[in-house]
């Protein structure tokens, strides 16, 4: 085959995927809340990798401390107990109190409630594109892993809510970060609503308060509002990092979410929709 | 049957390099863009069309890792495969500083294609993570160099022993 021939059956191939990627890409665009086919299965197919990798660590880990390093392994039990010792003195102080309002049966009822409407989940991906787009967790259909289910850290904090794809043991959760999140909040002061989304770049903006509105303070704390219909009401998602008064019809106000990129190990899946349980 | 075991092998290894530099540091994986070694390293080997073809599934594979649209990376990998696999044909490239003139030169017009996709159909500039990918190229580059030589080393030693 003359070379030229040759070459322009390459660029011909070349042409051919590109041209079937654009195609890919105008199935998919605009871009909706409903996951194709095609991307569960390839979510399917490589997340079950990840959560090997995943697993392969937390063994080398647990291998290691209980085997090598008992000096660190002392030391972290140390201060398990101590925290431990605190925690429950703070559930029996917050018993006690509560106690004053309802009966013994009627709390331990609606802490078991609590315990079993709580999954704990690790994580086990990032997004490629954009680290405070969404991440990846070990937990799926087979846990009863719903869409829309809200997801805090190890501290009670928002951190996102699952969206798809959801495969048997893995699913995506998308950050408060991520700029198509939005989420009805409202401020601890003022107690002004507004909706808050996501930067991109690992903050949020408080959107829709009017210029004229009362002023925040920096520093004030803003909580979910329950009016989305999704995140249960009094969670708490960050604080207010500074604000701007445009000329424009509503304030920029930027926020700082609670949650730590560095720290998004464990999560709490939250399968019930009201967390206000007494 | 052998290359698809290769192509396969490198993939998985990828993936396990990728997750695990994610949980040691985000900045790591913004610096080190593993599936275009992947894809650059088989494409030097095989040529653009294989290129071009693992560029096309290793980009889907980054899709997958992100809650975005397929394609994207596919696009800009396919062309990263294609040009490699051209390019490595007509010049050699081995040589170190060669290879990472090259591999720079790559990765920068792979990082300029996916970010005007991405803030294209997205309607959004992309997350630069203060500035940290801009580094990707020298960073891809410099990685890619020292673990294409360290093969080919290898390479050469076993091929002595074989002997």
């Amino acid at each position: 085959m003359p070379s030229f021939l040759k070459k322009n059956k390459n660029i011909k191939v070349l042409i051919g995927l590109i041209f079937l990627q654009l195609i890919l890409i105008s199935i998919q665009v605009p871009l909706d809340e409903e996951e194709t086919y095609f991307e569960k299965l390839i979510f399917s197919v490589f997340s079950p990798v990840q959560h090997g990798v995943v697993y392969l660590f937390q063994k080398t880990g647990t291998f290691w401390k209980s085997y090598f390093d008992l000096k660190g392994a002392r030391k972290e039990n140390e201060r398990l107990k101590e925290e431990m010792f605190f925690l429950l003195q703070e559930n029996n102080i917050i018993r006690n109190l509560l106690q004053k309002y309802k009966s013994e049966n009627e709390i331990n009822d609606a802490l078991r409630n609590i315990q079993e409407n709580i999954l704990h989940a690790r994580v086990i991906g990032f997004d490629a594109s954009n680290f405070y787009k969404s991440v990846v967790i070990n937990k799926g259909f087979l846990d009863d892993i719903q869409k829309n289910m809200p997801v805090l850290d190890r501290y009670g904090n928002l951190v996102g809510r699952i969206v798809g794809p959801i495969s048997l043991k893995e699913s995506r959760i998308q950050l408060v970060t991520d700029i198509n999140c939005g989420i009805s909040v409202f401020s601890e002061k003022k107690e002004v609503l507004g909706v808050l989304a996501g930067d991109g770049k690992g903050m949020c903006i408080l959107k829709y308060i009017l210029s004229t509105d009362e002023d925040f303070f920096q520093g004030e704390r803003v909580y979910t509002s329950g009016f989305d219909g999704i995140f249960p009401p009094g969670i708490s998602v960050g604080e207010i990092l500074s604000l701007e008064t445009t000329s424009g019809l509503f304030k920029k106000i930027m926020v700082k979410p609670y949650f730590k990129f560095q720290d998004l190990d464990n999560l709490a899946v939250i399968k019930i929709k009201n967390l206000n349980v007494f | 049957m052998k290359n698809l075991i290769r192509v396969t092998a490198g993939i998985i290894i990828t993936i396990i390099i990728y997750t695990t530099l994610a949980k040691i540091s985000i900045s790591a994986v913004q610096i080190i863009n593993l599936f275009s070694l992947v894809v650059i390293y088989f494409a030097m080997e095989k040529g653009e069309v294989f290129g071009a073809c693992l560029g096309a599934f290793c980009g889907l594979i980054y899709d997958s890792f992100s809650l975005g649209v397929f394609g994207v990376a596919g696009i800009a990998k396919t062309l990263t495969g294609f040009l490699a696999g051209y390019v490595s044909k007509k010049i050699d490239v081995n040589p170190f500083i060669r290879s990472l003139i090259f591999i720079f030169i790559l990765i920068s017009s792979e990082l300029i294609v996916w970010g005007f996709l991405y803030s294209y159909i997205f309607s959004a500039s992309f997350n630069t993570g203060k500035g940290i990918v801009f580094l990707q190229p020298f960073g891809t580059a410099f990685s890619g160099s020292l673990i294409f030589l360290l093969i080919r080393k290898f390479k050469g030693v076993t091929s002595k022993h074989k002997k």
